[in-house]
């Protein structure tokens, strides 16, 4: 409340709580018309496990739509959490894209890590509009498909791959 | 695994603020880190290795820490009131113990925008400490005003529940005195001279008559802790911190 976002967003608001009589803040729930999520496996029928140190599933339940990008399709008994991971219900999942690598210059958790060296291009790249342009014709628009988008990075990671 | 031979090097910076950081951390709270914080969360695991053995230590990106759910739990965990000390740092930090994540110059034609302030304007009011880390120590870091305040250290709002508790930097630890409601000088680190801290400091750290004592120098427990068990975990949660402080 004493910080300055009071300040500068004027969608923040202050509410007395009839309970206690304390002024809080309150925010407007986001509501995404589209969330698009990367998880490790999903199945045709739309359930899905995610990474559980995100917030993936409040993200799936919030959004008006969401489509879940898969490592892996399996089948629907086999949507099993891992240690570090969480299941959506296919009631919050509207597509599942199968694309192993699709979180690709950042991590899968457990399956492939950040590709540091690919995100360090891209931060020298995007200093200038001529270098932001020549990395998206090299690695957004070049490509045919995500299959030679993958080669075009020499992405090594998957577990399909 | 083989272990870099590290026994025989001389205690570095970083080891120097975990040791101060992990000092401050007392047996039987309940630590969380959030992310990009590896001194934080090497002093975590270094305090629960020795003087605080009941710690309950809450470490984003350590694979025992689970959840079930997702990192917003953390936020939640807070507002219960679970979480006794939480770890923030900032671009500026000023005397009042303010700090600021969100821009340089003025809001709406700022110099630099910065990332922004994520949870800290509600972490620093519902944790019971915080304690403010920096990997660097002059005078752009601390300055007299912050140009924008993502969290106050104290204020009188009647749902608060804690506030700042201390600052460690690579040159010493300053404490928040809750009577005045400003930061501090409380102990320099061995070999830094208090010439380096106040020439370093854009605020004046309340010396006046007082002799700023030295931190004592790391005990062979916490240093073999340190560059055992500690290191071996933190290659796992935080591995390019890891490899820069004691190799790889």
């Amino acid at each position: 409340m004493h910080s300055d976002l009071m300040k500068v967003r004027r969608d923040l608001k202050t509410v007395r709580d009839p309970y206690s009589g304390n002024e809080y803040v309150v925010v407007l729930p986001v509501i995404p018309d589209v969330a698009i999520i990367h998880a490790a496996k999903g199945s045709r029928s739309g359930e899905i496990t995610t990474d559980a140190t995100r917030n993936d599933r409040l993200l799936a339940m919030a959004a008006k739509k969401t489509i879940a990008v898969v490592e892996e399709l399996v089948e629907p008994e086999d949507v099993l959490p891992g240690r570090q991971e969480v299941f959506v219900a296919s009631v919050h999942i509207d597509a599942v894209v199968l694309a192993p690598g699709g979180a690709h210059p950042t991590a899968c958790p457990g399956i492939y890590e950040t590709d540091a060296a690919h995100i360090r291009e891209y931060i020298a790249a995007s200093k200038d509009e001529q270098g932001f342009a020549a990395y998206m014709g090299k690695y957004i628009f070049a490509p045919e498909d995500h299959g030679r988008y993958l080669e075009t990075v020499n992405f090594r990671g998957g577990k399909q791959l | 695994m083989t272990k870099p031979n590290i026994s025989n090097q001389s205690v570095q910076p970083p080891e120097v603020m975990i040791g101060a950081i992990s000092r401050l951390l007392r047996d039987g709270e309940w630590v969380a880190t959030g992310t990009l914080s590896p001194l934080p969360a090497a002093a975590a695991l270094l305090a629960k290795m020795t003087h605080a053995p009941h710690l309950t230590t809450l470490i984003y990106g350590d694979p025992d820490f689970r959840l079930s759910e997702g990192f917003h739990e953390l936020f939640a965990l807070a507002q219960k009131g679970k979480i006794d000390v939480f770890f923030l740092s900032g671009v500026q930090i000023d005397k009042q113990g303010r700090i600021n994540l969100s821009i340089l110059g003025d809001y709406d034609r700022p110099t630099v925008r910065l990332p922004g302030g994520a949870g800290s304007s509600m972490l620093s009011a519902l944790v019971r400490r915080v304690i403010i880390f920096t990997t660097s120590h002059n005078r752009r870091l601390f300055v007299p005003k912050v140009d924008f305040v993502n969290a106050t250290a104290a204020d009188d709002a009647p749902w608060r529940r804690g506030g700042l508790s201390h600052v460690v930097t690579p040159l010493c630890t300053m404490a928040f005195d809750g009577t005045k409601k400003e930061i501090v000088l409380e102990s320099l680190f061995p070999g830094v001279p208090l010439e380096e801290v106040i020439s370093n400091t854009g605020f004046d750290l309340a010396i006046g008559e007082r002799s700023i004592p030295v931190m004592n120098t790391l005990t062979d427990e916490e240093l073999t802790m340190l560059r055992g068990p500690v290191q071996e975990r933190m290659r796992l949660i935080y591995p390019q911190f890891a490899a820069s402080v004691w190799g790889s």
